[in-house]
Formats: structure tokens, C-alpha cells, sequence
């Protein structure tokens, strides 16, 4: 048994894991989708008047932030199948997809509703006041002014999750979800679990790739929205 | 399986689960007393622009943000044998790698990450302890050395108390990843409970309830370090 | 014009406002004084319902509203015929110089887009800032925001114009190029009431200064009575206090 390093894996394994990326970014990208909304939801209950949604929210918040990605995903995709079976639907034959899209919607939620509450907080009181002073309506206001200013400030963290949540996501082979990481862990299987390590890095490869470049993304969008914002100064 | 929730088992499991929060917490502690002098250490190297060490934890930083912790670990659990093979066998040890602890390999791994991640943090906190405050040390005669562990080091730790507090929560659930490396730390001490009955439900809820006792500990504990440390810090200057 | 009666004001403990009565005629340019924490701002406020005042009277012309109770609408129509300059600017962020005037004109009385730039545009000229049309206000120094600020009030064509301390937030060789603007516009006959610190501007332009203290009118008049021959003892004491500094920036 040969177990000597041998970097022609390294080369050979990314072009056959690259097509694999098209399972990572739709379940992403589905995650994303929910869970912005989701977490729309919750800022909107953290930022409200009433109390008790404001607990439930932050509530949410902190349970989620205290749960390991691979712990969340177990639970749902043990814990909603046997949930729905009392009503009757029997889940136990849906794709690892759906349940990986639950989990990370779920915990995108979370750090999304802190990043729009931030990005609302963050925006001085003063601007929606002189956009009333000037004759615009509530609705007005926010839409004209408050939102377009925060979502400026949302947008660094915005990527910042969307980074982690992309990382994180890598754990839904546990669940046989054949995206890079699965199949990763296939070839490897296939090899007979010889030269994993070059495997790794070939896969490691890809992710940081990928990651300079949703980084650099956000980055250039940054500077495209930021008219105005240039050295922010305050008075 | 039933559908209802077995009680006995999850009583039972989540006693074998909490055996395994002192491995966790050991590398936990073990790995943020390694990050913490090496993560500043090397924020420094960035500050001043130094060069090669300045550029390589660039590099490093880089990479370990932008790679899943599960591929960090496999990577290092499977190239750390292939390393101590080889030099065993150079230096005629008569050891086997298999036989290395897994606490090894998790300590490389999480001190390797957490180091990545703290270098950013106080990247980011030395920036915001402004210049003045080591001029001023300078010309009350400190020496450099003296500035810093009396008045920058301080300084940043406060500064950086609420990321330091989200690395950390960040490490400990990153523990939980452990399983790969056959570590009996908290999620595999409960998984292995549950292979036998396949009480799955049970034993993730398990697990979950530590995970959020201890991180509301930690979290609890860093806000109130951070409660008592307030008053070193003053408010930016409108 | 604008006529207030026995509004006050508290936030919790702290009564701030404590029935104050104000009449404006149009044309005039009052200037409040008083020492910080007298409610001169929460007056503003109040009148504007950026603050709720906890009750009072707005007679505006031919509406009257409860300050307290005012609805939605009502609120709109005030909101429409007054304009706000705020001590610290609050020019939109995202906006540039001229579009932060405009912004009333287009979405708020639907004034057609053309004729509300050529409107913007003059009015940034009047305060002197012809060559910034297109900046944002991070570009812009603290006297050229607030000076922005007053354009886009003026440009409003309001029956009144409230200035919340325009200069206060802003470095000493700043201030005269906003004074400038303000002097011109009231030049102009606009109707003002000015909050302010700025001795010199009450003596020189306002037709009318009121000096409060503790939430109520302590003394109103002309600035020549007013700065010359004060009757009440707490004037008297807020002015000795204020003035020799502000002869000193006269030398």
C-alpha cells in the first residue's frame, strides 16, 4: 500500500469536484433566500414595540448562535421527519438537499437579523427627520432614505455571513449530500481511502478560491453603493 | 422506531455527552492560550508592515477564513501522520502514528484556526488603541516592551473582549467536529450512544442543551468581564 | 402667523416645556435665546411634531391643531408649510447636495423633476454653493452641509423656516459664511425662528428675541431692549455671563 504524497491528485481531483459546485450554490443559494427573509422577519420583531416578540426573537437569535452547524443538522434531519410523521407526512424520502436547506436557512435566519437590526440602528435618527421636515411621508422616508443607507452598511456583513454560511455548508456531506464535499469524500472513498490529504487539497483549493472571490465581490459592490459614503465622517 | 421521545435514553445520554465536555474544554482553553500570544503576536507583524512574516499571515489568514473547519481537519489529520511517519522512520522511532492521541491532531487544528481568526480581531482592536496612546507611554519614559504590556495590550483586549467572545463560542462549537478525528469529545460520545439504538433524535438534543449551557456560560462570562472592563474605554470622539 | 399656546413638554421627570406661548408674524425673525437645557430646541421640535408635546396649541394661519392630538394629516400640512435646519445638518448621506434639495420638491409635493433641479440649483447658488451641486455630503465641509441645509429649506418656499442651533455643531471659522446665508435669506423677508447661541446674529438680524429658561418665557422683546436694557434679573445674569466672551470675538 503506497500512502506517499502525490500532488498529480491534487490537479486531477478539482476538475472533476468544480461541477459539484452547482449542488453547493443552489442549496447556498436557497438558504440564503429563506433565510434572508427570515431574518428580515426576526429584525423586524427585535426592532418592534412589543416585548414578548422582541424576547422570542433574540431568543431565537441565541439558541441558534450557541448550536454547532452539524448538531442543527442532525436535529432537523432527524427531528423533522418524526415531527411530520404526526401529521401524516411522511418525510423520509426527501433529498439530504431539503433538509440541508432547512438547517442553514434556519441559521442564516439568525445572523441575518442581527446584521439588518445593526444596519437599521446604525442609521441617525436625524435623517429620518429631515426627510419628514422636508415633506415626505413615513413610507417615504424609509424607502427614499433609511433602507438605501442601510443596506450600504448591511452589505460587508451581508458577505461576511454568506462566506461562513457557504464554509459551514461543507458539513451537509454528514447527511449524504453529494456537493464538492461529497464528492470529495467519494473519490477518496473510491481510492480506497489512499491520498485523501491531496484530495483535501484539491478541495481546500476550490473553497478559498471561491471565497477570494465572493470577497472581492462584495467588495467591488461595497464601493459601487457607497456613493456618499466615502470617509464617513460624523460632525 | 417510536415516535415518541425516549425519556430514559435521553437522561441517560445526557450524562455520557457531558463526559465529554472536558475534552472539548481542555482544547478550547488549551487552544486559546496558544492563539491568543500567537494571534496578536503576528497582528503586530501586519500593523508594521513587516516583511515576509506580515505576508505569510496574510496568506494564512486567508486561507483558513476561506476554508470549511471540516476540510482544515482533514487535512491536517491526514498530513501530520504521512509528516511523523516519515520522520520516524528517519530517526529509527520505533512508534506508531496510529497510536498518537486524536487530542493532538484537535489542538493543532483549533490553535491553527483560532490564531487565524484572533489575528484579525486584533488586527482591527490595535488599529482603534490610537497612536497617541504609545507616544504618550513613550514620553512618560516606558520602553516599548513596557508600552505595550502596560498600556496597548490592556487597551486591545477591551476593545477586542466582544470578538474575542464570539472566537470563542466560535471554537467551542467547532469542537463539535471533533468526531472526525475520533476525538471523545461531546457530539461523539453521544452519536456513539445513539448508533446502538438508533435514538438519534434523543441524542442530538442532547447534545444541543450542552452546547447552548455552555456557550450562554461563556457568553454570560465574557459580558460580564466586558461590564467590568468599561471603564478603560472611553468613547470615540464624536 | 403661527401663533403656539401653552404648549409643554416633559420627558419623564424632567418637565422641559412648561406652557409656553409663542406668536410669529410673517416677515419676522425671532431669536431664542437661553442658557442649554432651557427647552428652546424642544420648542422647535414640538412645533415641527418631530417631538409629541404633551399638550398646546398650533394656530398656523386658518388651521388650528392640538399638539398633542394632531392627526396624520394635519401633521403633513404643517409638516409642508415649515422647514427644518438641523444643528447637525442631516443632509441625506446617500444623496448628493443637489438631489438633497430636490428630494422635498419631487417626492414630497410632486413638483415635476426638471423644474425641481432648475429650483435646486438656484437655490444652491443663493447660498454660494454653485460648484457643488454634485457632491456628496462626506465631501463637504461642516459650513458647506449646513449651508446645503438651509437650501433645502429654502427652496421649500416655506411660510417658516425653524433653524435649530445652525451653527453650533460647527468649528468658529465656519460659522460666519452660515450666518451670511441666514442674514441674506431673512434679507429676503422669510419668516424665521432661530435657536441660537450667536449673540451677534440676534442683535444684528432679528426683529424679535425671546430668552427662556427653565421651560418657560422669562422675557421678549426687541433686540435693542432686549440686549440693552434687559428687566429681568435671570436675563440680566444670562447676559452678563454670555457677552464679555462675545466681545471678545468682536476685537
Amino acid at each position: 500500500m503506497e500512502k506517499y504524497f502525490d500532488a498529480t491528485y491534487i490537479w486531477e481531483s478539482i476538475p472533476t469536484l468544480i461541477p459539484y459546485l452547482k449542488v453547493t450554490f443552489i442549496v447556498a443559494g436557497l438558504s440564503v433566500l429563506f433565510g434572508s427573509l427570515l431574518g428580515l422577519i426576526l429584525a423586524v420583531m427585535k426592532l418592534g414595540k412589543n416585548k414578548i416578540s422582541q424576547n422570542i426573537a433574540h431568543g431565537y437569535t441565541t439558541v441558534l448562535r450557541c448550536t454547532p452547524s452539524i448538531v442543527l443538522l442532525f436535529l432537523i434531519y432527524y427531528g423533522v421527519p418524526a415531527i411530520a410523521i404526526n401529521f401524516g407526512i411522511n418525510l423520509n424520502d426527501m433529498s439530504a438537499a431539503f433538509f440541508v436547506v432547512i438547517t442553514f436557512t434556519l441559521q442564516f435566519g439568525a445572523l441575518m437579523s442581527e446584521v439588518i437590526r445593526s444596519a437599521y440602528e446604525s442609521i441617525d435618527k436625524g435623517q429620518y427627520e429631515a426627510a419628514v421636515s422636508v415633506g415626505l411621508s413615513n413610507t417615504q422616508a424609509y424607502w427614499r432614505i433609511i433602507f438605501p443607507q442601510a443596506f450600504v452598511v448591511a452589505l460587508p456583513n451581508f458577505g461576511n455571513s454568506l462566506l461562513e454560511l457557504m464554509k459551514e455548508g461543507a458539513l451537509a456531506y454528514t447527511i449524504g449530500l453529494i456537493d464538492v464535499m461529497g464528492k470529495a469524500n467519494l473519490i477518496i472513498a473510491g481510492n480506497y481511502n489512499s491520498h485523501a490529504l491531496e484530495i483535501y487539497i484539491g478541495l481546500s483549493i476550490i473553497y478559498w478560491i471561491l471565497s477570494i472571490l465572493i470577497e472581492q465581490f462584495f467588495l467591488k459592490l461595497e464601493k459601487i453603493f457607497s456613493k456618499g459614503k466615502k470617509n464617513l465622517k460624523t460632525v | 422506531m417510536s415516535n415518541g421521545l425516549d425519556f430514559e435514553f435521553l437522561i441517560d445520554t445526557f450524562f455520557i455527552a457531558l463526559s465529554g465536555v472536558p475534552v472539548a474544554m481542555i482544547i478550547t482553553v488549551i487552544s486559546l492560550l496558544i492563539a491568543l500570544p500567537l494571534g496578536f503576536l503576528l497582528a503586530l507583524t501586519r500593523i508594521n508592515k513587516m516583511p515576509i512574516l506580515s505576508q505569510f499571515s496574510r496568506v494564512y489568514v486567508s486561507f483558513v477564513r476561506g476554508t470549511p473547519v471540516i476540510v482544515q481537519i482533514f487535512i491536517i489529520y491526514n498530513s501530520v501522520p504521512l509528516l511523523l511517519a516519515t520522520i520516524f522512520e528517519k530517526y529509527n522511532i520505533q512508534m506508531n502514528v496510529y497510536d498518537v492521541n486524536p487530542i493532538w491532531y484537535a489542538l493543532i487544528v483549533f490553535s491553527l484556526n483560532t490564531t487565524a481568526t484572533l489575528i484579525e480581531v486584533f488586527r482591527s482592536a490595535i488599529n482603534t488603541v490610537s497612536k497617541g496612546q504609545l507616544e504618550a507611554a513613550y514620553s512618560v519614559g516606558l520602553t516599548t516592551v513596557q508600552a505595550f504590556i502596560r498600556i496597548i495590550i490592556p487597551q486591545t483586549l477591551v476593545v477586542g473582549l466582544p470578538n474575542i467572545c464570539n472566537a470563542t463560542v466560535n471554537l467551542i462549537k467547532a469542537t463539535s467536529l471533533g468526531y472526525a478525528m475520533s476525538l471523545p469529545e461531546i457530539t461523539l460520545k453521544a452519536q456513539v450512544a445513539a448508533n446502538a439504538s438508533y435514538n438519534y433524535i434523543e441524542a442530538y438534543m442532547d447534545i444541543f442543551i450542552i452546547y447552548l449551557i455552555i456557550c450562554s456560560l461563556v457568553e454570560y462570562g465574557f459580558k460580564r468581564m466586558e461590564k467590568r472592563l468599561r471603564k478603560y474605554k472611553i468613547a470615540p470622539a464624536a | 402667523m403661527l401663533e403656539i399656546q401653552s404648549i409643554k413638554k416633559s420627558f419623564g421627570k424632567n418637565t422641559v416645556l412648561d406652557g409656553v406661548n409663542l406668536k410669529i408674524e410673517k416677515g419676522d425673525v425671532v431669536v431664542v435665546l437661553g442658557p442649554s437645557g432651557s427647552g428652546k430646541t424642544t420648542l422647535l421640535r414640538c412645533i415641527n411634531f418631530l417631538e409629541k408635546a404633551d399638550e398646546g396649541k398650533a394656530i398656523f394661519g386658518d388651521i388650528q391643531v392640538d399638539l398633542h392630538k394632531a392627526s396624520k394629516k394635519q401633521i403633513n400640512t404643517i409638516r409642508k408649510r415649515t422647514a427644518f435646519v438641523f444643528q447637525n445638518y442631516n443632509l441625506f448621506n446617500n444623496k448628493t447636495a443637489l438631489e438633497n434639495v430636490t428630494e422635498g420638491l419631487i417626492i414630497g409635493r410632486a413638483i415635476p423633476k426638471d423644474k425641481a433641479i432648475k429650483m435646486g440649483k438656484e437655490a444652491l447658488d443663493k447660498v454660494g454653493l454653485s460648484e457643488k451641486y454634485n457632491a456628496y455630503p462626506s465631501e463637504l465641509s461642516g459650513g458647506q452641509q449646513q449651508r446645503v441645509g438651509i437650501a433645502r429649506a429654502v427652496v421649500l418656499n416655506p411660510d417658516i423656516i425653524l433653524f435649530d442651533e445652525p451653527t453650533s455643531a460647527l468649528d468658529p471659522e465656519l460659522v460666519g459664511e452660515v450666518l451670511e446665508v441666514m442674514k441674506t435669506i431673512a434679507k429676503e423677508g422669510t419668516t424665521m425662528l432661530v435657536v441660537t447661541h450667536e449673540m451677534s446674529f440676534a442683535k444684528d438680524v432679528a426683529n424679535r428675541v425671546i430668552f427662556m429658561d427653565g421651560g418657560v418665557v422669562v422675557e421678549e422683546g426687541s433686540p435693542k431692549e432686549f440686549f440693552e436694557n434687559p428687566k429681568e434679573e435671570r436675563t440680566q445674569r444670562f447676559l452678563r455671563r454670555v457677552l464679555p466672551e462675545d466681545y471678545i470675538y468682536n476685537i
